[in-house]
């Protein structure tokens, strides 16, 4: 055993001259970091997609402010420090002695053409059609390190939109998408070997503080044990999103909050949903405790709302839905006897795939829904026509549907989530709550205190007075880390993974 | 060994003799024994499992093979929301068949026919169906299922019909060749002379000669087609939850092949076994079915001669 | 000879044809690409203005008639998730597979052969029993069932091979080991099968008459005539590996033409959907052609007409 081991350690070291990954990686400072899907595309103004997003943000890219996970609080990136001049300006100071990676000089010229080439028709960049949708927006530079931004209607949370803008240098291609970003990152974009990996180099005239690792390779499988299972053999050091049945050692593998949140969308437009006790029903039949520690991981914590309290508008007073069957089974009584067409089909949509256990999870929903006497038809659908059912314009000839969706916000502010799934104009919104509209309208513009009190007032009226939601879990998310490096995810893991954060523990 | 008697006597023997035949071979004989427990307990086992079985019981999450504890049932261990595996499979093995059964007779009743007109009729007709045939051969057929399937929706009767199209060419080859070299031999070119017509030269004489070698291609299928759907469901195109065959229970199972690894085991053996005992099955019947070597299967013979 | 591959050429054209005219349609009756380019909370007219830009607003026949003309030119489209031509892609994606099928093919045939053979020798033996038993077995079980178990099993509980991706001799061995059962397990039986029939041929018997050894008797008299059917067969398991490459590239990691259409039709990508399919389609023709030649060469019973 020992010598057939040792021959088989020994001829690849012949045969190929170097040694398996883990052996070789052990000496130097580089990281390699497996993830579960390659971007087609790498340009840093698509960042907030999160196969892109892990790779470029921050490390090649990196944005104006950054927003606080845990508090939703913004602080100073590329801008130092920003104030504003009117409801509908804001002014950013830019740090100065910043360098592009190819050379040229960060300063308001080049914020303003990063800034406009993000914001152009001409690509189809996902930070404009995600956070800058509607907004019309004039960014100039008012000094040789002060940007001044307008936008037509009041803007109070621009210093958070500005930490989604990821800023390229100057000779960035206008009107293409880049496949070699240049930024002002501590990480040089070395290479892409599509299929292959992407290879990082840490940038020598980063303007903050070197960090530790030289080089960052990532790769991709999409299975999620293979994942886990290159950590384990040394093969890569950071494997993030595994799912809870391969964290199996408690030494390497860490849990942390992602920001996802899972609900299920009640169509309130279409009876028997349409009867507020049924919905309330639906919620109390539903034991969410039994998903803990069982299909999902013990650290998910049952949601009352859509976002996580990091969040700005997070309301802490709503209450986990109790599981309380008997009191499901009367009010869908009740409802019966007042002509609710209660044995009605409703059908219980998922996607595969969202999350790791989801089919079981949609499996024990339905199950629980049947057990309380409701008629429930589970359909399981693949993303794009996961996408279809959910965004509008939505078929008129829809059943009535649980809808199960996983949101995720960390960017600081409820207002990404609240306008685009509860108003009535939301893209994925099947609500028409005059009392809600107006409550988004108001919160939108409005600032500090207020905007808080006025998003939780919307949450409370979307959960106990129009019961629209069925919340499920604040969800966890795995990631395995080589005993050889120290790294924390984060709730932003999902979107980015700094890589001045990993140290090496020899 | 005279040709003319190769027809009748493949479709002539008696079920007497076929059993004893199945008899000689102590592999297909197990093969075929299992495969009847099999279809006995898809068709009877929802009847006999108590429906509780089949019901979640989060208690009993992942319990493990084995173990008496919790009862016979959970004798095969429970799945991820408790309920019993033994359950599970019985309820999978329905599906899994019918899906099987179904996508394999739909191609060899098509497949087939379409090979005995191409084979039996010429002109720009029977070119047309080898070339579809070419066609359909040269192109992976999972990919072609699963962009059919993301077309229309994979439902069973989808996944069926697209299972059955993609392995038409195999049946429309094998039937043309079997025709191709019948259909100038002795007997046949007799029968028409004597006045048959077409269509009964066919049934009569050509049909029963194409049958064996066809029925030992769609048990050989059956397997392929129980493996294919498994594939389509790692993909996520296959059978959707709630129906269930082994191949979803597969596809689900493999991401706790290192924790819990009977749930995707035991339905992977099933599979396994089952195709294993069509295969077994097949290559006896290939043997039985064969007037030079059929005397291997008969006493006197000696199931393991040389020749 | 010219004239049968000219006549076969044509033929593949046409079939070729009616593949992409199926793929074309067929893929955009899956969906707009807009759901899955665009953010889920794009407006309805972000997603309009998606479609516009792109075309997908047009009428499929005008789509048609301008994807025929790029065609006509060789431009087989732009990719919208990748941003780049969707030639350049797949033909990327296309050596991997290459390399893999072909290894594996290698393998595979060499393999049968040598096993089938021995089993034929002694038809009913040990060999015979265990080795089609087993190759069997070991095609009866859905191959990413295997995989994943083959990594748990040799990478993480032994350690002696990577787990996945390419790069070293060694990251070859599971991926063509799981890539190889299934036309293994068949090509086995059907080169025993052959072989049986080889073996009791009557210059066969004559070679054995004249006291020729048996193992030249089985590896050179036999084998030559045997083999036919086994080319034909290989060929078909062929156009079956890009099945199992499908599988094989997406558990490996490996950049392949398989993990390249799976993705490209989950992502609505049509270029490349197309692209991919028009060529590895082309490359099987072709294949089928040299495959039909080397039946001509070794089999002078068929003429080519």
């Amino acid at each position: 055993m020992g010598i057939t081991r040792r021959l088989l350690a020994a001829v690849p070291l012949v045969l190929c001259g170097w040694a398996l990954a883990g052996a070789a990686a052990a000496a130097d400072k580089n990281v390699t970091i497996v993830l579960p899907e390659e971007p087609d595309i790498v340009d840093p103004c698509h960042a907030s997609r999160s196969n892109i997003g892990r790779i470029v943000k921050q490390n090649v890219a990196e944005t104006l402010t950054e927003i606080d996970p845990v508090d939703g609080s913004v602080t100073p990136r590329l801008a130092t420090s920003w104030e504003q001049v009117d409801e509908k300006t804001w002014r950013f100071e830019l740090r100065q002695g910043v360098r592009f990676h190819d050379g040229s000089d960060f300063d308001a010229q080049a914020a303003v053409g990063s800034i406009n080439r993000t914001l152009s028709e001409k690509l189809d960049c996902e930070i404009r059609v995600k956070f800058f949708g509607p907004i019309e927006l004039t960014a100039t530079a008012v000094g040789p390190h002060t940007l001044e931004v307008q936008t037509v209607e009041p803007s109070p949370i621009m210093p958070t939109m500005m930490g989604t803008m990821t800023i390229q240098s100057p000779k960035a291609p206008a009107d293409s998408l880049t496949r070699e970003p240049i930024g002002t990152g501590p990480y040089v974009f070395k290479s892409w070997q599509p299929g292959q990996n992407v290879v990082l180099e840490r940038f020598d005239g980063y303007w903050g503080e070197q960090p530790e690792a030289e080089k960052a390779t990532y790769i991709w499988r999409s299975e999620s044990a293979v994942r886990a299972a290159m950590v384990a053999t040394g093969e890569a050091d950071i494997a993030p999103s595994i799912s809870v049945q391969d964290a199996s050692d408690p030494e390497t593998d860490v849990s942390y909050f992602d920001s996802e949140t899972t609900a299920m969308r009640i169509d309130v437009t279409r009876a028997p949903l349409d009867d507020l006790r049924i919905r309330k029903a639906v919620n109390l039949a539903i034991d969410r405790s039994a998903f803990i520690g069982t299909i999902l991981s013990k650290d998910v914590v049952p949601a009352t709302q859509l976002v996580v309290p990091g969040i700005n508008g997070h309301n802490p007073e709503l209450v986990v839905w109790p599981y309380d069957p008997e009191q499901a089974r009367k009010l869908i009584a009740e409802a019966k006897a007042d002509g609710v067409p209660v044995e009605k089909e409703i059908v219980l949509i998922g996607r595969r795939g969202i999350h790791a256990g989801v089919t079981e999870v949609m499996e024990a929903i339905h199950a629980m829904l049947q057990d309380v006497g409701l008629n429930v038809k589970l359909q399981m659908v693949e993303v794009a026509e996961w996408v279809d059912i959910y965004t509008k314009p939505y078929a008129e000839d829809r059943p009535p549907t649980l809808f199960h969706t996983m949101h995720d916000n960390n960017n600081g502010d409820a207002v990404f989530t609240v306008f685009f799934k509860y108003h009535s104009d939301g893209a994925q919104s099947v609500l028409s709550d005059e009392k809600l509209d107006e409550l988004v309208e108001k919160a939108t513009y409005a600032t500090g205190e207020e905007r808080r009190q006025l998003w939780q007032q919307a949450f409370a009226r979307i959960n106990d007075e129009l019961v629209a939601d069925v919340p499920l879990f604040h969800m966890v998310g795995y990631t395995r880390v080589s005993p050889r490096v120290n790294f924390t995810p984060s709730i932003s893991t999902n979107s980015e993974i700094q890589l001045q954060t990993i140290t090496f523990n020899e | 060994m005279a040709s003319a008697s190769l027809p009748g006597a493949a479709g002539g023997l008696g079920a007497r003799r076929w059993l004893a035949m199945l008899a000689r071979d102590p592999l297909a004989c197990l093969a075929a024994l299992f495969l009847l427990l099999l279809v006995l307990a898809a068709l009877l086992g929802p009847a006999l499992i108590p429906e509780s079985a089949g019901r979640m019981n989060l208690r009993l999450r992942n319990a493990p093979p084995f173990e008496l504890a919790n009862g016979w049932l959970y004798i095969l261990g429970a799945d991820t929301l408790g309920r019993s595996m033994l359950a599970r499979l019985i309820e999978a093995s329905r599906s899994t068949l019918m899906v099987a059964s179904s996508a394999v007779a739909l191609s060899f009743l098509i497949g087939g026919t379409l090979g005995v007109l191409a084979g039996y009729a010429r002109g720009w007709g029977a070119t047309l169906i080898l070339r579809m045939a070419d066609v359909l051969m040269s192109f992976p057929s999972l990919l072609l299922a699963v962009v059919v399937l993301y077309t229309f929706s994979p439902s069973i009767k989808n996944i069926v019909l697209v299972l059955a199209i993609t392995r038409l060419p195999v049946y429309i080859r094998t039937a043309r060749a079997e025709i191709l070299e019948l259909r100038e031999r002795m007997f046949v070119s007799a029968a028409r002379v004597m006045g048959a017509g077409p269509i009964r030269t066919a049934l009569r004489h050509v049909v029963p000669f194409v049958l064996p070698t066809l029925l030992t291609l769609a048990a050989v299928d059956f397997a392929y087609v129980m493996l294919a759907e498994s594939a389509l469901s790692f993909l996520g195109i296959g059978i959707q939850p709630p129906d269930v065959t082994w191949g979803l229970m597969v596809a689900q199972g493999r991401g706790y092949l290192a924790s819990a690894w009977w749930l995707a085991f035991f339905p992977g053996l099933f599979i396994m076994l089952t195709t294993l005992s069509l295969n077994l099955l097949a290559s006896w019947l290939r043997v039985a079915a064969d007037p030079q070597q059929r005397w291997r299967l008969e006493p006197g013979g000696k199931a393991g001669d040389a020749p | 000879m010219g004239s049968f591959i000219a006549r076969r050429s044509l033929q593949s054209l046409v079939a070729l044809a009616g593949l992409i005219v199926l793929v074309f349609f067929a893929a955009r009756l899956t969906g707009s690409p807009a759901d899955l380019y665009l953010p889920i909370d794009a407006s309805v007219e972000a997603r309009q203005a998606f479609n516009e830009k792109h075309g997908f607003n047009d009428p499929l026949t005008e789509q048609f008639g301008r994807f025929l003309v790029d065609l006509a030119r060789f431009d087989l489209g732009h990719s919208i998730r990748k941003d780049r031509p969707a030639l350049e892609v797949v033909l990327e994606a296309i050596p991997t597979t290459l390399a893999l099928a072909a290894v594996t093919m290698t393998l595979a045939v060499a393999g049968a052969i040598l096993v089938g053979s021995l089993a034929a020798r002694r038809p009913g033996g040990a060999v015979d029993r265990l080795g089609s038993t087993l190759s069997l077995a070991a095609a009866s079980a859905p191959d990413f069932w295997v995989a994943i178990s083959a990594i748990l099993l040799f990478a993480v509980a032994l350690g002696w091979l990577p787990t996945s991706g390419m790069g070293t001799f060694w990251h070859w061995i599971m991926p063509v080991g799981v890539l190889l059962i299934r036309p293994f397990g068949i090509l086995v039986q059907v080169v025993r099968g052959s072989m049986l029939g080889a073996l009791s041929a009557p210059y066969v018997k004559t070679a054995r008459a004249k006291g020729i050894r048996e193992r030249t008797v089985v590896f050179v008299h036999a084998l030559r005539n045997g083999l036919l059917p086994v080319i034909t067969v290989a060929g078909d398991q062929a156009a079956g590996i890009v099945n199992g490459a499908v599988i094989v590239e997406t558990i490996f990691g490996w950049p392949g033409i398989g993990k390249l259409m799976i993705d490209s039709i989950i992502q609505r990508d049509f270029a490349v959907i197309q692209a991919s399919i028009l060529v590895t389609a082309a490359i099987i023709f072709a294949m089928n052609i040299v495959i039909d030649l080397a039946y001509g060469l070794l089999d002078p019973r068929v003429r080519h007409a």
